[in-house]
């Protein structure tokens, strides 16, 4: 294994790694435009030029391999100057537009440009003109004059996606990104583009000029669009949630995400029920709890003995791990409930890279709530027990139901048949008119939670604001009404709850001894302590 | 420790001193120097202006009601890069951007408004902007706002919409355009 030196610190590498991987090993941040740990490296940017001792140039940090007592200055007076010269040519025919420019504040060449130029331009010639807003693809727009040609972007669709559209068209300073004739940037990952984009030349016609980069606060947590639950930055300014961003996690997602999910942020504050509401008047959380229980509790006095019996619990896939298993004691210690069933989104599209067909962020931390053999039943069967009037009260979790056309129309119809129907979600979905009582939840953006993906890895998404109007977590909301039904599930802190979700999930996670199931994908041995990580 | 107490002897007065008679005439004179010389004098001696019907001179630099510079077609010269939104320690200022019909604007602000009663007058909007699209060189303050129809039932209406007047929109700032009277910001474009 080589041995080097860098800026007098020496560092063993394994062979073949560069010069930017070891220095960054080191803590050494060598500035680079068209290097990115996720693709090829083509070192047209000449950007991390570093000085190699015995080399007679400059060497480009991201394409060569640290050899056997190799000594490299990332930050010598002779790498500054080329670094300088390197900006000052990227920046001859550079727009300089920053005030319009989306990516202003997260832009490499600004960034840079204030580290190691900072001088006026000394051109006197009118700067090249190029296309401006070329709509490039549906979700993406493109500024050539603000383009450095880094082709990440080219790389990313011929490497990553193997849609190979974009390609660099035009020589010299005329050069530019285009598309192949009759192709756009059309894939299911095109907007990863725009985060690949060093500068502002790609940016995301969703996100254009909503709201300037510095304005927005981050918070780590989950895509709630499909199963995989890509890691990523939701970023929120003034509680609403303006983009996603994807976050580096090399068990799910890589540095990647669907488009699909990116834009499913909107889903966070489409028609949010706010207040909870009995009968269509609105209560404060005490006063809803105390009638909530109580209506409850009436309609299944009124059942007669086998009351309990007839009550459905619809759990949602959506909602978290602690959500469902405080939801799950509810249904059986406050309800007695026996009869529990799967809501959540309807399958979708599916493809061999990231996006799922389950649509659903948590099927795995679902099951993993019952013990083997005691899981809910699908959905279809919920349907069909109230069909034949088994079910005359039903709680549901979420407002997704996984039926879609006729069969949803139906469930609507069943609905008015209820004596009682409690719906506790985030969104009406129109099943808040048939609703009774309407209990608002939060989405996962607005609470701590534990999701666990298709491949069972775990993750934990952070608070990114305050709960919207009433809302409350879905754990809160079994916790306040379990109170009242006389049967209190008496944690109040999360991490005492989580502590408990855990031994319960680990419990039912072992295989029965007496039949051992098929499906044990989705246990979850690496689940605990992926969550207790950061 | 022990609180010490310190005597003070109490200041000696004199006999006039104690009767008030000299301090009295020395100020009535004043008073009545003033008002002779008002009398004798008015356009030198009375300082007093009756505001709003007259006005003092606002300093050259006087940082008044801003206003929202144009271009030469007349729309406006700001592209809603949200500086001095971002700057304003205020929080006054509220800009939602759009995408213009014209490639090589591309950005103007749809909505820009001014909350005036919650501006501080401090200026560091006119600092912080890279178009030198706003100023507040237009040499008057905002007119107060009075809450009207303020009898007992419709106080609250009144105070609402009085607050609204306070919250200046673009095209109104846009107005102001020809209003400046000082230099600011660099080159004088009216």
């Amino acid at each position: 294994m080589p041995k080097c030196k860098i800026n007098g610190k020496s560092i063993t590498v394994e062979r073949g790694t560069t010069i930017i991987q070891a220095a960054a090993e080191l803590g050494f941040d060598i500035p680079h435009f068209c290097y990115h740990p996720g693709l090829s490296v083509p070192a047209n940017c000449r950007m991390c030029l570093v000085e190699v001792k015995g080399a007679r140039k400059l060497l480009p940090a991201c394409y060569t391999q640290v050899s056997d007592k190799m000594e490299v200055q990332t930050d010598s007076e002779r790498v500054v100057q080329s670094r300088r010269a390197v900006l000052e040519f990227i920046l001859v025919n550079h727009p300089v537009d920053c005030p319009i420019c989306d990516q202003a504040g997260e832009c490499k060449l600004q960034d840079y440009y204030m580290d190691y130029d900072t001088q006026e331009s000394r051109l006197r010639t009118p700067k090249v003109s190029k296309v401006k807003v070329y709509p490039i693809g549906p979700e993406v727009v493109y500024d050539g004059e603000r383009c450095i040609l880094c082709t990440r972007c080219v790389r990313f669709c011929d490497e990553i996606t193997g849609t190979n559209e974009l390609t660099v068209v035009e020589r010299g300073d005329r050069s530019e990104i285009r598309t192949f004739p009759g192709r756009e940037l059309d894939n299911n990952y095109s907007m990863c583009t725009v985060d690949l984009c060093p500068v502002g030349a790609l940016t995301s016609r969703d996100f254009r000029f909503k709201c300037r980069v510095w304005l927005l606060k981050s918070t780590d947590s989950i895509c709630a669009g499909c199963s995989r639950g890509c890691s990523i930055h939701m970023e929120q300014h003034r509680s609403e949630v303006q983009r996603y961003r994807p976050r580096y996690n090399p068990e799910i997602n890589d540095y990647w995400m669907c488009d699909a999910g990116r834009l499913s942020y909107k889903e966070l504050h489409r028609d949010r029920m706010l207040k909870p509401l009995i009968n269509g008047a609105a209560y404060t959380w005490p006063q809803v709890a105390e009638k909530g229980a109580a209506l409850l509790r009436e309609s299944i006095d009124a059942l007669g003995e086998e009351g309990a019996d007839k009550v459905g619990f619809v759990f949602s896939p959506q909602s978290s791990c602690e959500g469902l298993y405080m939801a799950r004691r509810f249904a059986e210690e406050a309800l007695g409930c026996t009869r529990h069933y799967v809501g959540g989104r309807p399958h979708g599209d599916q493809d061999d890279f990231l996006i799922q067909r389950d649509k659903n962020p948590n099927r795995n931390g679902l099951l993993l709530q019952f013990p083997r053999g005691q899981r809910p039943q699908p959905f279809e069967q919920l349907l069909a027990d109230m069909e034949s009037g088994q079910i005359k009260i039903l709680y549901m979790m979420g407002s997704e139901v996984p039926v879609e056309g006729a069969q949803a129309e139906r469930f609507r119809e069943l609905l008015r048949e209820l004596d009682l129907f409690v719906l506790q979600a985030p969104r009406g979905d129109g099943l808040d008119e048939l609703a009774r009582v309407i209990l608002p939840a939060s989405t996962h953006a607005e609470q701590r939670g534990t999701y666990i993906n298709c491949d069972g890895v775990a993750q934990q998404t952070r608070e990114a604001f305050k709960p919207l109007g009433s809302s409350l977590p879905d754990w809160q909301i079994a916790m306040k009404l379990a109170a009242r039904l006389g049967a209190p599930l008496t944690t109040t802190f999360i991490a005492k709850l989580q502590e408990e979700m855990w031994e319960a999930m680990k419990a039912n996670a072992q295989p029965a001894p007496e039949a051992p199931e098929a499906e044990t994908t989705e246990a979850d041995d690496d689940a605990p302590e992926e969550a207790a990580a950061p | 420790m022990a609180a010490q107490t310190v005597t003070l002897e109490r200041q000696k007065r004199g006999f006039w001193v104690q009767t008030y008679l000299p301090e009295i005439f020395k100020g009535m004179g004043v008073t009545l120097k003033h008002f002779f010389g008002a009398i004798a004098k008015p356009s030198e001696n009375i300082v007093t202006v009756s505001y709003p019907e007259e006005q003092r001179p606002y300093p050259a630099r006087y940082r008044g009601r801003h206003r929202l510079m144009v271009r030469e077609d007349g729309q406006v010269r700001c592209v809603a890069c949200m500086c001095c939104s971002t700057i304003c320690p205020a929080n006054c200022i509220h800009i939602e951007a759009a995408e213009h019909d014209d490639p090589s604007v591309e950005k103007y602000p749809e909505t820009f408004v001014i909350d005036q009663l919650r501006c501080i007058v401090c200026g560091l909007c006119v600092e912080a902007c890279p178009c030198d699209a706003i100023r507040m060189d237009t040499g008057v303050h905002c007119s107060p706002f009075i809450a009207e129809d303020t009898d007992d039932f419709n106080a609250l209406e009144g105070e609402l919409r009085a607050r609204e007047r306070a919250f200046y929109a673009r095209d109104l700032l846009m107005e102001a355009g020809d209003h400046s009277r000082a230099v600011q910001g660099g080159r004088r474009s009216f």
